[in-house]
Formats: structure tokens, C-alpha cells, sequence
């Protein structure tokens, strides 16, 4: 094995780990306190994204068949350090004399910062490290804080469910790393680079979750909370409906397909985040729910394989269709909606000139910055996989074998639901 | 949580998963009546009126979650009888390791509440070691890549809701425990990732090690929560309860357990226990300096009585927990009760009824 393909993590890792562990805590010894009259107001809210996070990003990624302990597992690692350095990175902007403040608020910020690196990470499943990861999750969140405090204070954009700010930027993050970590050895597609029976299974647990718990995520920060909840929720139901049809629709025998059930059904959740808390009238969630349910299955039926083939992007989620493409859909509602109606936010008129140099500032940061984190990831000495390991737990996990017995069983299993399936 | 995250926590095995899940619901479900009961009669001794509230409840739940870890360590070696007798026994003992720490030792409601995790482990171990050995040949005890996954389920679950868990019962400060919940979990998680890798032979990661160690950190915070004053305090006791865990488990799995002829099914001695001695350690250590700085270590004899007191506590828990544990573990041995054959142990079969006996098994 060539000295670039060592995957042990033994001492790289850990000691990676550790420093920005160590790091971590200083900075909060130094920055951070806890704040000084802290509410319960919001903690039914934080909990709701909190699960999202770790049980529905999680559990969404298991869909590989050989994947599974990386997927939840780096998920978990990802999420735990970048809510972390989420705190600090967005805790410098707001700071008051010199302390951060922490209170429930921060944590759903900060928990939302870690699903731009959680997004990303679908992008690069199967192909990175968990060194790499600790990196880009360390840039990205920096770059994330950057941008979203450049669309809500120096725009003043409304982005309530943070289509653009989380969902494009961290979905274009993730293509822009994919296309500089490009890996030729992969373009035939890999044996391990796809589900089975089981692994949807496990992936539609997360699925669900994402589900249930998207008009809390959406409304989590807003002020017309009600208002938020009822559009997302209506977003979601239009889009599933949409996504159900459209998937036995583009299907050759017109059979549902298990990946666009699993993802294109939450696209209406991502396409009606910036404008969820405007007065948009239930119809016109809806609205957006269907648009979205349809981009989201034709990207996923079209664009992907298009996209791994002539433009070098190998994107194993589809991150990019389920919150690329919709995330700018809800970027572009924004601006129709603020151009139709006028609404005003603490005071302010929103205006859809200011919307679209949001969603543009978000595009170009994402792709500037995922392509320079994409070259950084390149250095050789990261713990990267070889090709044929791709897609494998067992480069860095140890895994118990798999029973004898369990696997006649399961093949027994397919065979008897594609008979069913034939039948 | 505690049914639903517990129950899949506990789904390691690869043939014991109907078991895990469904006697665990069983076990909370009448654990909880039982110990809203015992409550009651507790109060009605000493004369007050009761009161059946939320609150109430939430104490039960909370209790109830020694009996599940006890579970843990006797997993797939117990019966549902055995299991239900010692349910009831487990919490009547931490009844009275509750009174007596609340009556004569001076610990507040809701800490002595949150010695759930001394007792429950210790409790655990003690029975765990009155149940004849597995033979070393048996197989059924290691896992799958599936039985893993859904113990990952669980352990994410828990993990989450555990702020929710460690705030319910705590007064005033109730968002303050929340994030040092919060960030002792996030620290431990990471550090579980960076022991994992260190400790093992290749540098790869165990999913076993996470999955104890990701939850250390707010084992380790639970008592403490309310004493800390800076989230790095918080942070610190994570990192240092998850290095604990991993240690705990490679050092009591080598040398430990042979010794004392100790099966631990699913580690709950480093998962829980130790990070709550070091807890409680942690707990006396932040009383004492914060008691000290506000008299400006003046009334250093005052000092040292609290300090006594509160490490009286947690022996005293710890010391119940051994005795009773091992008591029990006697009275479920009794014949009448018909322990489970060595061969036997570890496999679903016994008790449920399976969808494709047929196929494999």
C-alpha cells in the first residue's frame, strides 16, 4: 500500500483531534460565558433540530451498503466539533465587551452551523477521511459564519429556514470540494456505491425524522413562528405527493424509487425556508413544495449522472438536488415574494435586490471557498482512501463480520421480494 | 428517551434484539408505576399529603433509568421474571439509598436523584456477578454491522436527549444545566473519536468505544451541572469523562473482570460507572472551591465537613448499590425462578416467537 493511502488514524487523528479539542477549550475559557438571564422559551425548538441533526442527517447517509458506521459515526464526530467552533465562529460576531454569551439561541445556531458541514459531507461520503472531514468542517463553518453574517446584517436579507445561507451554501460547498477531489479511478461506477434492502431501510428512519422535525427547524429562529410551521408544513405534504408521482412517472416500469423517497420528499422543507415566515399564502407554499418536488426528482433522474460523467462532480448524497437545487428555489421565491408584496422585517422594508445579493454571495462564497478547501484536502499525508476502498467501513472501522447464516437469509429475502416484485 | 433510546442501546447482541427492546419497555412501563408508588408510600410514612403530578413522574423515569442500566450488565442472561423481581427490588433499594442520603447526609433532591448512574451501574455489577459465566465458545454475544447500527440508534437518541435528562429534576437553573450538557456531550463525542482511534491496534475506530464513550461526558456532568460556573468547566469534565470511559474499558475488560469473574455484558461499569465516580469526585471538588472562594478559605474545617459529607454520599450509594446487588442476585438464583441455561444465554429463541424459524436458525 503507498504511504499516501495509510489509513490508519492512530496518531494523525488523534492528535489533529486533540489540538483542536484543546484549542477549543481555551477559547471558551477565555471568550465564552453562560448568559446571565437564559430562558426556556426556545429549548421544545432546540431539541426538534438537535434530533434532525444527529438521528436525521445521520441515519440519511446509511444508504451505502457498506457505510453505515461512517456515515452515522463521522456524522456524529463532524457535528460535535462543529457545534463547537459554530459557537465561537458566530459568537465573534455578536460579541458584547469581549465575552460570547451563550444561551439556548446559540445552540440552535450553532447547531444549524454544523448542517452546512453535515450537507457537504453527503457530497463527499464514501471519499474522505475523517482527518479531511475535521478540516473542512473547521473552514467551512468559518466561511459559513462569514456569510451569514454578511446576508442578514449587511443585506439584511430575510433567510428564516436558511435555504440559502445552510442548505446552498453548504450543498455548493460540498460540489465545489467534490470537483477538486475528483477521483478518475471512480468513474465506472464502484461495486460498493449503492444500498441494499437494509441500508434503505436505516435510511428512511432518517428520512422520517428530517421530516417530522423540518417546521421546527424552519421556524426554530423565526418571529411569525406560527406562520413559519404552517408553511413549511404544507411545503413538505405538496412535495411528497409530487416526488411520489414523479418517481413512478420518470421510472422505465413505473416503480417508486427508494433514493428519490428518501430525498426529493424534503425538498419542499429546504425551497420554502427564506420566505416561510412572509405572509405567503398556504397555496403558494404549496406552490413551491411542487416546483421543488420536481427539480429535486429530475435532478436526481438527469442531472446527477450528467453531472458525474461530463463535469467531473461526483456526488454520492445528491446533495446537490436535494438542497442545492432547492435551496435556490427558495432564494429565488424570496425575491419574487419580496418584489411582489412588500414586507418589512424589524423594521425595514425587504426589498428583492437585496435578497438576490444574498443568494449571489452565498453561491459565490460556497464555491470559492469548497474549491480552496478542496485543494487544501488534496495534500497527500490526510489518511486518504485508496479507490477500491472507497465506500468501505472497514478502512477505518473495525467491523464485526457479518454472520454466515444472516446472509443466506437476506438473500433469500431479495430474491423473494424481487419475485414479488416480478410478480 | 429512556424507553426508546435504552431499548436500542441495549441491542448490541446479534440474536437478542427482540429481547432487549421489548423486555426493556416492559421493565420501564411497570418500573414506573411501581416506583410512583413506592414514592407515594415513602411520603404517606412520614406524614404529607401526596401528590401525583408531572413532576412525580419525572422522578420515577428518572429512577427507573438505574434499573435499565442494571439491565445492561446482566443482558441476555436473565429471564423476564428474574427481570421483572429485580425491577422491583432495585428500586425499593434506591428508595431507601435515597432517603438515607437525603435524610442524614444532606444531599439535595434532585442530586440524590442523579445518583441513578452509581447505583444502577454498581447494582448492575454485583448481580452481574452472582450469574454463572458464559462458556468462552458461545458466539452469540458478539454483534453484527446491523445489531451495531441499531445500537447506534439508541446511543444517538440518548445522546440527544440527554440535556432534557440531566435538567428535568434541576430547580432553578434548569438552562444553565442544558448547556453544560450540551457541551460536555459535543466534547466527549470528539474525544471519543480521537481515543478510539489511539487505543486500538490499527488506528481505526470501535464502534463499541463510541458508542460508551460519546455518552461519558454527560454521565460525568450530571451531578455537577448546576456548580459550574464557565462552559469550559463543562467542557473539561467531558473530555476527561470520555478518556475515563475508554481507558475504564480497556483496562477493566483485560484485567478486571477475569479477576472477579465479572461478565459485563454491555460495558455498563465504563459507560456509566466510572464516569460517575469521577463525577462525583468532580462534584465535591467544584462545592469545595466554590464554597472556598466565597469565605476566602477561612473556615477551612467547615470546608473539610463538606467535603466529608458529600464523599459519605456517594460511598454510600456505591456501598448500597454492592450489597443490595449482590443480595438480589441471590434471590434470583433461587430455583423457583428458573434461570436461564448457560448454553441458552444471549439468544432471543427462548422467549419470542419468530417470523422465519425456518430460514438459517
Amino acid at each position: 500500500m503507498p504511504p499516501d493511502f495509510d489509513t490508519s488514524m492512530k496518531f494523525k487523528f488523534s492528535i489533529l483531534a486533540l489540538l483542536l479539542e484543546v484549542i477549543v477549550i481555551v477559547l471558551f475559557g477565555i471568550f465564552v460565558d453562560y448568559d446571565s438571564n437564559l430562558s426556556a422559551n426556545l429549548y421544545p425548538h432546540f431539541q426538534d433540530v438537535h434530533v434532525m441533526i444527529f438521528v436525521g442527517f445521520g441515519f440519511l447517509m446509511t444508504f451505502l451498503k457498506k457505510y453505515g458506521f461512517s456515515s452515522v459515526g463521522f456524522n456524529m464526530l463532524i457535528a460535535a466539533f462543529g457545534l463547537q467552533w459554530g459557537i465561537l465562529m458566530q459568537g465573534f460576531w455578536h460579541m458584547e465587551r469581549g465575552k460570547i454569551s451563550v444561551n439556548i439561541e446559540s445552540m440552535i445556531n450553532a447547531d444549524f452551523s454544523t448542517a452546512t458541514a453535515l450537507i457537504s459531507f453527503g457530497a463527499l461520503l464514501g471519499k474522505t477521511s475523517p482527518i479531511q472531514m475535521l478540516i473542512l468542517t473547521l473552514l467551512e463553518i468559518t466561511m459559513f459564519a462569514c456569510n451569514e453574517h454578511l446576508v442578514t446584517k449587511v443585506f439584511k436579507a430575510t433567510d428564516v429556514g436558511a435555504s440559502m445561507t445552510i442548505h446552498a451554501f453548504g450543498a455548493y460547498f460540498g460540489l465545489a470540494a467534490a470537483l477538486v477531489l475528483y477521483r478518475p479511478g471512480l468513474t465506472n461506477k464502484h461495486e460498493n456505491d449503492e444500498s441494499t434492502y437494509h441500508s434503505d431501510m436505516f435510511a428512511m428512519i432518517g428520512t422520517l425524522f428530517l421530516w417530522l422535525f423540518w417546521p421546527s427547524f424552519n421556524s426554530a429562529i423565526a418571529e411569525a413562528r406560527v406562520t413559519a410551521i404552517i408553511n413549511t408544513y404544507y411545503s413538505l405534504a405538496a412535495c411528497t405527493i409530487v416526488t411520489f408521482a414523479l418517481s413512478s412517472l420518470v421510472d422505465k416500469r413505473g416503480k417508486f424509487s427508494m433514493v428519490l423517497i428518501q430525498n426529493a420528499t424534503l425538498a419542499g422543507g429546504v425551497a420554502v425556508g427564506t420566505c416561510a415566515d412572509l405572509e405567503i399564502h398556504p397555496f403558494s407554499a404549496m406552490f413551491i413544495g411542487v416546483i421543488a418536488g420536481i427539480v429535486s426528482v429530475l435532478g436526481f433522474q438527469f442531472l446527477t449522472p450528467v453531472m458525474a460523467s461530463k463535469c467531473r462532480i461526483q456526488d454520492t448524497c445528491g446533495v446537490h438536488n436535494l438542497h442545492g437545487l432547492p435551496g435556490i428555489l427558495g432564494g429565488i421565491a424570496g425575491i419574487v415574494v419580496t418584489a411582489i408584496k412588500t414586507e418589512t422585517r424589524n423594521g425595514h422594508v425587504l426589498t428583492p435586490a437585496m435578497q438576490a445579493a444574498a443568494l449571489g454571495s452565498t453561491l459565490a462564497i460556497a464555491i470559492v471557498g469548497g474549491a480552496l478547501t478542496g485543494a487544501i484536502l488534496k495534500i497527500p499525508f490526510l489518511g486518504q482512501v485508496s479507490d477500491q476502498n472507497c465506500f468501505d467501513d472497514s478502512a477505518y472501522w473495525e467491523v464485526p463480520e457479518e454472520e454466515t447464516v444472516h446472509e443466506i437469509h437476506s438473500s433469500h429475502r431479495d430474491e423473494h421480494s424481487r419475485f414479488e416484485a416480478a410478480m | 428517551m429512556v424507553i426508546f433510546g435504552f431499548g436500542f442501546f441495549l441491542m448490541v447482541l446479534r440474536r437478542y434484539g427482540f429481547s432487549s427492546t421489548g423486555f426493556n419497555f416492559l421493565l420501564v412501563v411497570l418500573g414506573v408505576q411501581f416506583s410512583v408508588l413506592a414514592e407515594d408510600l415513602f411520603v404517606f410514612l412520614t406524614g404529607k399529603q401526596s401528590q401525583v403530578g408531572l413532576e412525580s413522574l419525572a422522578k420515577a423515569l428518572v429512577s427507573m433509568t438505574a434499573v435499565v442500566i442494571s439491565t445492561g450488565a446482566i443482558l441476555g442472561k436473565a429471564n423476564p421474571v428474574q427481570l421483572i423481581v429485580m425491577t422491583l427490588v432495585e428500586l425499593i433499594f434506591f428508595y431507601v439509598s435515597r432517603w438515607i442520603n437525603r435524610k442524614f447526609l444532606e444531599v439535595p433532591e434532585h442530586l440524590s436523584a442523579m445518583h441513578v448512574f452509581l447505583f444502577g451501574a454498581y447494582f448492575g455489577l454485583a448481580l452481574a456477578s452472582r450469574f454463572p459465566e458464559a462458556p468462552p465458545g458461545l458466539d452469540k454475544n458478539r454483534s453484527t454491522p446491523k445489531s451495531e447500527l441499531f445500537s447506534v440508534l439508541g446511543t444517538v437518541f440518548v445522546w440527544v436527549f440527554w440535556p432534557s435528562f440531566n435538567s428535568i429534576l434541576a430547580g432553578s437553573e434548569k438552562m444553565k444545566t442544558v448547556l453544560s450538557t450540551y457541551l460536555a456531550l459535543a466534547v466527549s463525542a470528539v474525544a471519543a473519536f480521537m481515543l478510539s482511534a489511539l487505543t486500538s491496534k490499527d488506528g481505526k475506530f470501535r464502534m463499541a468505544d463510541i458508542r460508551s464513550a460519546v455518552l461519558a461526558g454527560g454521565v460525568t456532568v450530571s451531578y455537577t451541572a448546576e456548580l459550574i460556573k464557565h462552559p469550559w468547566i463543562a467542557m473539561i469534565l467531558g473530555l476527561l469523562g470520555s478518556v475515563i470511559a475508554i481507558l475504564g474499558s480497556h483496562c477493566v475488560q483485560r484485567c478486571f473482570n477475569p479477576a472477579l469473574k465479572l461478565q459485563d455484558t454491555s460495558g455498563v461499569h465504563f459507560t456509566f460507572g466510572l464516569p460517575a465516580v469521577l463525577g462525583a469526585v468532580a462534584a465535591v471538588v467544584l462545592k469545595v472551591v466554590a464554597r472556598g472562594t466565597e469565605t476566602q478559605w477561612n473556615e477551612l474545617s467547615r470546608l473539610g465537613y463538606d467535603a466529608f459529607v458529600n464523599i459519605g454520599a456517594f460511598c454510600q450509594t456505591i456501598s448500597t448499590a454492592l450489597v443490595t446487588g449482590l443480595v438480589t442476585g441471590l434471590i434470583l438464583n433461587i430455583k423457583l425462578l428458573k434461570a436461564v441455561h448457560v448454553s441458552k444465554y444471549f439468544d432471543d429463541q427462548s422467549y419470542w416467537e419468530f417470523p422465519h424459524l425456518s430460514v438459517g436458525f
